[in-house]
């Protein structure tokens, strides 16, 4: 009997292991990269403690779930197993409603628990920094903490509404309840604000006191002492507000309107609580991290988001695999050298950095126009060789013209912003660490680009960019000019990276060529996958979620690690991406559809090779 | 037929690919308003004729004038396929080339924007142009959906139209462009007989309230009969036979090519 007729028990196969085991392996290298600092003199000593820390069977009881989970998914897709409607994947709204109204309270027990354990393990994940959580007493100790009792109360909370809500409907007849009334969603806004501002509070101390929740607590740092308590209040008490708008607005609408223009998913009113929120977010949270922290978010991660941001725009919008990408970077950080007198050679007059951005950006858009004029009618794979040399083209040149760059011994300090207006001077501090001053210029750089950007996408020229992506023939036969829009969104996403070029190149001072290596092309062109081609949210959570997460394993590594190390690290998380969602961290909707094309075998879904080629038929 | 008032003059077009040549002196002339249609059998060089006329081949001999108005001439030759439509004309595709991840609306909407101006700064910034294009293009796109009959598929992702829905979808589409003249490659290929006459009277529809002429390729006979003015036929690039459809049903060297006794017959004929 040969290996392939061996019978698997349950109607499992060979791929449903091949799952299981990744995702096992997943959680263990997750352990692996999260574990506890350690070093290679005594290697057998860090070995053991990553071994038998709690955090490593934390990780692996993880990759168990998500293994188990996965199959499941997978065989009940399939229809090989036919699963109780409880546990089919609907929305977990939905799952909650039928596990509530259909079952009785054992289930509904068991899913609190299940919620429970989630909570437990969310808030082992992100509670207060233990330096090595390796004993099971430290890890009492994580549970034994305010933020661990938020993500619980999250958790339960929906569960616990629910059934209250079940449980009185049973005895009251359901209409005009108070529990679906607007008065109980604006309370259950206020509870939520409450509750959020208890986990999320980093003024509040670490370890729990009841006494931090009363008005006069023992210290300033109580919980109401906190005008951030109020703001969590009152930003729930709107999004309650917010819903009921809609909620009768909807129902209006729904009944006069005919044509209906096809409607976004979030409504304006959400979209913008939820800028609102993330702004505030990241104006406020900064200040309460440490002075590492509060230097890498500008340098390590700030300036790598706004580089996959304009990246994005190339890859994500216009779909163009471009690998020089830090080839603009670099111009804008020398073009800012140029201009602040780093150079050997001088300009013919100095700048204010402030000044400089305008120039870099024609600068970095014109190399863009230039380089994409005669390469963009190149297919996909040509072009990625092309912008490849055209990187190198650069790297090489800022390497060994030493009259012009200094070379490899790096610039002289290139100047750095300032305000110099009558009565108001001001100088943008190049402290190393603890300074946000540079963060917060970024910010004011960063928000209008976004703004600027969605717009485009969700214009004609961003609908030209999903036309030409899908189909360039087509596009073409209505009047697109390809060839327009791929320069276009070239000259775009190079502008982008000379701006990063210039705020990175203004607190970083000197200028190595080594910093505008071929490996940060390739770096941003992983952030912009990973997060999700096209889709600015996804991109700028992958891009902050990646290059924070190269920042944490420089403590938190259990192999003594190097900056280098981190490609390894990303080579793993970017398996485990494509395995699990090719798609990215938070994908676009059109790119979405893209891929469920491309699986149902319509069109393609590849951005780096667009050309379509053949006989036109 | 009135030779002053030519839309498209094609005269002595020579397409070679290497050794292939899929149309041969090949010389057509449509009237402005006139429906006129391409027949013959497969591999005759029906599409490559078309896209010689939409400028994505450019054929080694002969020339192919377009006339957007009487008194304006445009010379397709060598002319990129974008300025073409630009120019005037709207093509179909053979196999139906749908931008499928986007919605019914986004798909037409793409066809109507793609003669506005608003460019990335406006775009970006919101300016007026930009709100003005957006609603006259959404307007546009309403009128279109509904002209075709598909306004009820609004938000529907083209790929998960029916196939004769399809059809209408890319020729609502096309017709976002403004045509002058809208080419239309076997349209009613694979639909069914009830999509057929629908078609039938879209096109019909098109060309009289819309003043748009068309020039069909399309293998259903009755389809043709009842639509165009007059026939062209090509076989092995060459046009065999030209005239109106009565006449073209009776021609002897059609019949040939058609049912298909020896291939130097059919040339020669
Ligand atoms: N891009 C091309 N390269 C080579 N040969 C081509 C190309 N396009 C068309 N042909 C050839 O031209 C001839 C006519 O093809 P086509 O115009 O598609 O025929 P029809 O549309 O009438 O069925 C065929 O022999 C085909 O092989
Ligand atoms: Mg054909």
């Amino acid at each position: 009997m040969s290996i392939n007729e061996r019978k698997w028990p349950l109607g499992l196969d060979k791929d449903d292991l091949r799952l299981a085991v990744t995702c096992f392996f997943g959680g263990l290298l997750l352990a692996v990269m999260t574990g506890p600092e350690g070093n290679l003199s005594s290697p057998g000593f860090a070995f053991q403690h990553s071994i038998f820390s709690s955090h490593v069977y934390g990780f692996v009881i993880f990759g168990l779930l998500l293994g188990a989970l996965s199959v499941t998914r997978r065989k009940s897709k399939m229809g090989v197993w036919e699963l109780p409607v409880s546990l089919r994947l609907v929305t977990v709204k939905e799952k909650i409603r039928t596990l509530t109204n259909t079952y009785p309270a054992i289930i509904f027990g068991v899913v609190a628990f299940i919620a429970l354990i989630a909570a437990l393990l969310v808030a082992d994940f992100t509670g207060p920094l233990v330096p090595n959580k390796l004993s099971f007493g430290q890890l009492l100790h994580q549970f034994v903490n305010s933020r661990t009792y938020g993500y619980i109360s999250i958790a339960e909370a929906p569960l616990v509404i629910r059934l209250v809500r079940t449980r009185l409907k049973k005895s009251t007849p359901a209409q005009g309840s108070i529990f679906s009334s607007n008065v109980a969603t604006v309370i259950y806004g206020l509870v939520g604000g409450f509750l959020f501002a208890l986990f999320a509070d980093p003024w509040l101390p670490p370890r729990f006191r009841w006494s931090y929740f009363t008005f006069g607590g023992p210290s300033n740092n109580a919980f109401f002492h906190h005008w951030t308590t109020y703001l969590w209040i009152v930003m729930g008490g709107l999004l309650a507000g917010r819903y009921i708008f809609v909620k009768t607005s909807d129902i209006r609408r729904a009944k006069t309107q005919r044509f209906r223009r096809p409607r976004a998913e979030v409504s304006a009113s959400t979209r913008f609580v939820m800028y609102a929120g993330c702004l505030f977010v990241a104006v406020e949270a900064p200040k309460y991290l440490n002075a590492f922290w509060q230097s890498t978010i500008y340098q390590q991660i700030g300036i790598f988001v706004l580089l996959a941001i304009g990246l994005n725009v190339v890859i994500g919008f216009a779909g163009l695999l471009d690998l020089g990408y830090v080839a603009f970077y670099a111009l804008g950080a020398y073009t800012n050298a140029y201009f602040t007198g780093a150079l050997p050679i001088h300009p013919p007059f100095i700048l204010n950095t402030f000044f400089v951005v305008p120039i870099a950006v024609i600068v970095a858009m014109l190399a863009g126009v230039l380089l994409g004029l005669p390469t963009l009618r190149l297919r996909g794979d040509y072009l990625a060789i092309v912008t490849l040399g055209f990187g190198e083209i650069v790297y090489v040149l800022i390497s060994n013209l030493t009259s012009v760059t200094d070379g490899a011994g790096g610039t002289g300090p290139a100047g750095g912003f300032s305000i110099n207006l009558p009565g108001i001077h001001y100088a943008w501090s190049a402290a190393l660490t603890g300074d946000l001053s540079y963060y917060y210029l970024l910010l004011g750089f960063m928000v209008p680009i976004l703004f600027l950007f969605t717009s485009l996408n969700n214009s004609r020229v961003g609908r030209s960019w999903a036309a030409i992506r899908e189909d360039e023939v087509a596009a073409t036969s209505l009047g697109i000019n390809p060839l327009k829009y791929k320069v276009m969104a070239f000259a775009i996403g190079a502008s982008t990276s000379g701006v990063a070029g210039v705020l990175s190149s203004a607190k970083l001072g000197a200028l190595f060529p080594s910093d505008f290596a071929l490996q940060l092309s390739i770096f941003v062109v992983i952030l912009v996958i990973f997060g999700g081609m096209g889709s600015i949210v996804g991109v700028l959570v992958g891009a902050a979620f990646l290059n924070w997460v190269t920042q944490y394993l420089i403590f938190h590594s259990f192999i003594d690690y190097q900056d280098a190390d981190k490609f390894m690290y990303f080579g793993a998380l970017l398996i485990l991406a494509m395995i699990f969602r090719p798609q990215g961290l938070v994908p676009s909707k059109r790119r979405v559809r893209e891929f469920e094309d491309e699986e149902a075998g319509l069109g393609s879904a590849d951005a780096l090779g667009t050309a379509v080629e053949g006989p036109l038929s | 037929m009135s030779t002053d008032d030519l839309i498209f003059d094609v005269r002595d077009v020579t397409l070679r690919f290497g050794g292939v040549t899929s149309l041969n002196n090949v010389s057509i002339q449509q009237s402005r308003g006139e429906i006129l249609a391409v027949i013959g059998p497969n591999g005759a060089g029906k599409t490559s004729l078309f896209n010689c006329l939409t400028g994505v081949y450019t054929p080694q001999v002969g020339e192919i004038i377009f006339h957007p108005s009487q008194d304006q001439s445009v010379s397709i030759m060598g002319r990129l396929p974008h300025k073409v439509t630009q120019a005037g004309v709207a093509r179909t595709f053979q196999t139906s080339r749908m931008f499928n991840a986007l919605t019914t609306f986004e798909n037409v909407k793409i066809g109507v924007e793609a003669r506005h101006k608003t460019g990335p700064i406006g775009a970006m910034l919101h300016l007026p142009r930009r709100n003005r294009e957006e609603r006259e293009s959404d307007q546009r796109t309403l009128e279109l959906l509904a002209f075709v009959g598909l306004e009820h598929r609004m938000n529907t992702l083209a790929d998960s139209l029916p196939y004769g829905d399809r059809r209408r979808l890319e020729i609502a589409r096309a017709l976002g462009t403004n045509p002058k003249v809208l080419l239309l490659d076997e349209p009613a290929a694979g639909t069914n007989p009830s999509e057929k006459l629908e078609l039938t009277d879209l096109i019909r529809r098109i060309n009289q309230e819309m003043g748009v002429s068309i020039l069909l390729i399309e293998h259903d006979m009755r389809l043709v009969m009842s639509l165009a003015e007059r026939l062209y036929v090509l076989n092995f690039g060459e046009v065999i036979a030209t005239g109106p459809p009565k006449e073209i049903q009776e021609n002897p060297a059609v019949i040939t090519a058609y049912l298909g006794t020896t291939e130097t017959e059919g040339v020669s004929g």
